[in-house]
């Protein structure tokens, strides 16, 4: 530390850059050790090297420096030192580096990268077991008469249930003996029509899902639902 | 198009699976341009199809899935990834091993 030397400058950036000169600015320093700053030096380093070289001979005046002299495509930092008639002060703090190209050519470069490959990694998977569906949801009987009962309901909420299908069991009411109504061809849409149904008989009904990997669970049934002139729809499960 | 390195084979990874499972390749790229991807098997070109799926999963690694390995599934497999700056790939070897047991 010299005795009366000005502090270091602030800021250093470098405000315009091209493949001929890079203009590097800097803001004086806080404190100029009692005598006024004479003038500035100017360093400039490539990047990869830890050698400095300063590029004007005399001090500058002004804040702002051309760097010229810099080889196309290298990208330097810069520093600058003040100097009083004490002494030189300490450098500032390095700039961000900066190349020496063209703004066109930077901004073509920018980001831009070889391809790399990592390892490959390969891992052994067990080929997805089917996954057989869970149960429909909200079945209820949306038409009731003599001759045939309509049922509706929502499939199961699991995803990836592609070729999900159905199929509509009832019961008479106060038994538990659940038949398939469709035991041949399960049905492809959430909607059921049955008829023959023995008149004056209540039933329960629900419903199944099935897929390749099997049949599910059933829906909960019905309320029971009597089979007459008379419309009997029974109010939704649940509610 | 792209000039192929060689592949030391000594120096290959080597992976096996058992036969009738899936063989998950996974291949972390980068580069800018995002580079073209190219599986290779012995040096043929994979196309996606029944068995060979290729994807760039969740967290962007490029993906060559097999499935139901079969014996004839060994081989040397490649990851090529070209853009305009170059090319290069990385190599596994996979076996494919008979799930008959004595």
């Amino acid at each position: 530390e010299i005795e009366g030397a000005p502090g270091a400058p602030l800021d250093v950036r470098c405000l315009d850059a091209n493949k001929d000169y890079i203009i590097v600015t800097w803001k004086q320093p806080a404190v100029d050790g009692g005598n006024s700053i004479l003038g500035y030096f100017v360093d400039r380093c490539e990047v990869g090297t830890t050698h400095w070289i300063q590029c004007n001979d005399t001090p500058v005046k002004f804040a702002r420096f051309p760097v010229t002299g810099l080889v196309e495509g290298r990208s330097y930092t810069f520093r600058v030192r003040a100097v009083n008639k004490s002494g030189m002060s300490h450098p500032s703090r390095v700039s961000e580096p900066v190349a020496a190209m063209d703004p066109a050519d930077r901004a073509r470069m920018r980001g831009t990268s070889a391809p790399w490959t990592g390892q490959i990694i390969v891992t052994e998977e067990e080929p997805a077991e089917g996954v057989v569906p869970g149960r429909p949801r909200e079945l209820e009987v949306t038409e009731a008469t003599k001759n045939y009962v309509v049922l509706s309901w929502k499939p199961p909420g699991e995803k990836g249930l592609e070729g999900v299908m159905y199929y509509v069991e009832k019961c008479v009411a106060g038994t538990d003996s659940w038949q398939r109504v469709n035991t041949e061809i399960p049905v492809r849409s959430p909607r059921f029509a049955l008829f023959d149904l023995a008149e004056g008989k209540s039933y329960s009904f629900r419903v199944r899902c099935c897929n390749s990997a099997g049949v599910g669970e059933p829906s909960d049934p019905t309320e029971a639902t009597t089979v007459g002139d008379k419309l009997d729809i029974p109010s939704a499960p649940g509610k | 198009l792209t000039e192929e390195q060689p592949v030391n084979p000594s120096t290959v990874k080597k992976f096996a699976v058992a036969e009738g499972k899936h063989a998950k390749f996974r291949c972390l790229v980068t580069g800018k341009p995002k580079p073209e991807i190219i599986w290779k098997k012995n040096g043929v070109p994979l196309d996606p199809g029944r068995r060979h799926l290729i994807f760039e999963d969740r967290e962007g690694y490029y993906t060559l899935k097999v499935l139901y390995c079969k014996e004839q599934d060994t081989g040397l497999y490649v990851c090529a990834a070209s853009n305009a700056l170059g090319n290069t790939l990385s190599a596994v070897h996979l076996s494919v091993k008979s799930a008959v047991r004595f």
